[in-house]
């Protein structure tokens, strides 16, 4: 899994020139009303938007694909476990349990929610270099403790991954074979503690740093924004899409995948 | 373990935003200046320990430590929880931004319980008490996210008891297993760096504290910055 979701933050595209702060604005009212969809066309029509959005960034496809891949394989036991344990009448018998159609319906339409949410994510934030989005997400009102905190968590993230893997190095180097037994768990949870006991010396050496420069509660950026025109024209046909889509949904031209699914 | 978006209904969805919101503003006014950074940095050890996977037969299942959250930051685990959920979401894309508000009721008040019954362990005089309520509380958060987990599935739809059922099974192996490496990190702690713990008595001083320790250096205040 890639950790720097902001490594392709660099290429030129319609996306990645967006205003950070409307781009961030508009996906995210995008994906609330993706997720408030009830039925499978309008919700097939919502993943195709997403896909189209996703094409726009010029994200290259493998670094999507080694994301979603995993959200695919978590998503999959819906599309058994809905349609063998949906209540009401039943299709036919599969080893005993009643399969219902309406059940592998829901399943559907999660699994086609749920990846056209997390495309737009990476549209979201895939296109901005890590530290703009976080600094754009400020400036929507987000508050300025969570936003100081998640770019200081990102940036350990890294670090700690690192660190991580000497000391996973080291134990195999000793020989260590992790199994289902007690042995395992108990150093386990001794790998967790010494890699919480470094993190510990270092943030406090990290605070020290940060006070001799002068921190006191303030992150100053260099970071300036600036929206034109264009920026608005995306945001709007955005925007109408996503109001569109809606107003279809709740048109009763198509059936929802469950009567009275709320 | 999160929930995915296009799941719930749009009342719990809104419920989970609203408890967090409620929940995350309560303990950020508890963080003080100098707990920003650290509570930061420790969130991505956590981070990056929930990246670890241990067997369990022919499968594994990834640490979720939520409980030893509660155990090593006390009520500050709720933000530190909430900074997880959002790197998640941002980084992997597993949960997804409309379900950050469920996602955080679930693990970080999970955390807040196991921190509760962490420091139940003043009440106990026995040997090895770390050990044995760090596996409590590492036990609990998984077990009441696990119930926080069912219950948004079951107000979202009753086709959902089914699942809800199947999740709250699945959530007992990872339970026993969190269990046991909370208890072994607690008990890791409390020997090596048992300030890292949350809400430790302060210990006794053997004799009485001769030279006061020197002062540190007025740390900067508004008036002086220079320009």
């Amino acid at each position: 899994m890639p950790l720097d979701i902001d490594r392709f933050a660099k290429l030129a595209s319609p996306l990645q020139r967006w205003d950070p702060r409307v781009k961030l604005f508009t996906l995210g009212i995008f994906v609330f009303s993706v997720a408030l969809l009830k039925t499978l066309p309008v919700a097939i029509l919502a993943f195709f938007l997403a896909v189209c959005i996703l094409r726009l960034s010029s994200l290259p496809y493998d670094f999507v694909a080694s994301s979603v891949k995993w959200i695919i394989f978590f998503l999959l036991p819906f599309f058994i476990i809905m349609p063998l344990s949906y209540p009401g009448e039943t299709a036919f018998k599969v080893i005993g349990l009643g399969f219902a159609w309406e059940g592998l319906q829901i399943a559907t339409l999660i699994f086609i929610k749920a990846v056209a949410i997390i495309l737009t994510t990476f549209s979201m934030f895939g296109t901005a270099r890590f530290d703009v989005s976080m600094i754009a997400l400020q400036h929507l009102k987000c508050p300025k403790i969570l936003v100081q905190m998640l770019l200081f968590t990102y940036r350990y993230t890294f670090v700690f991954i690192e660190e991580m893997r000497r000391m996973q190095i080291a134990m195999r180097a000793r020989g260590f074979v992790m199994k289902t037994d007690m042995k395992t768990m108990h150093v386990m949870g001794n790998f967790v503690g010494t890699l919480l006991v470094r993190s510990f010396e270092r943030s406090e050496r990290v605070y020290k740093a940060m006070l001799s420069k002068g921190y006191q509660g303030e992150l100053h950026s260099m970071v300036r924004f600036q929206s034109e025109r264009q920026d608005y024209i995306k945001s709007a046909l955005i925007l109408t899409a996503a109001s569109l889509i809606l107003a279809l949904d709740f048109s009763g031209l198509f059936l929802p995948a469950k009567q009275a699914w709320f | 373990m999160h929930i995915s978006d296009g799941i719930l209904s749009a009342p719990v969805l809104t419920a989970g935003f609203i408890g967090t919101v409620a929940v995350a503003a309560y303990t950020l006014r508890k963080l003080d200046l100098d707990d920003i950074p650290k509570v930061s940095v420790i969130t991505s050890v956590f981070f990056v320990a929930s990246l670890i996977h241990v067997p369990i037969g022919p499968s594994s299942v990834h640490l979720i430590l939520n409980g030893l959250v509660g155990v090593v930051l006390g009520v500050r685990a709720f933000p530190a929880i909430l900074l997880g959920i959002i790197l998640q979401t941002i980084l992997f894309g597993h949960g997804g931004v409309t379900v950050i508000g469920v996602n955080t009721m679930m693990l970080g008040g999970g955390g807040l319980i196991a921190y509760a019954v962490w420091q139940l362990r003043h009440h106990f005089n026995i040997k090895k008490k770390e050990m044995i309520f760090g596996g409590l509380a590492g036990a609990t958060g998984i077990f009441s996210s696990g119930i926080v987990l069912a219950l948004s599935l079951v107000t979202t739809g009753e086709e959902f008891i089914a699942t809800a059922g199947y999740t709250l099974v699945a959530h007992i192996p990872v339970m026993i297993i969190e269990a046991l490496v909370v208890g072994a990190c607690a008990a890791f702690l409390v020997k090596v760096k048992p300030d890292a713990l949350a809400g430790q008595l302060p210990p006794i001083p053997l004799t009485t504290p001769a030279a006061e320790p020197i002062k540190e250096a007025p740390q900067a205040t508004d008036e002086e910055t220079p320009k």
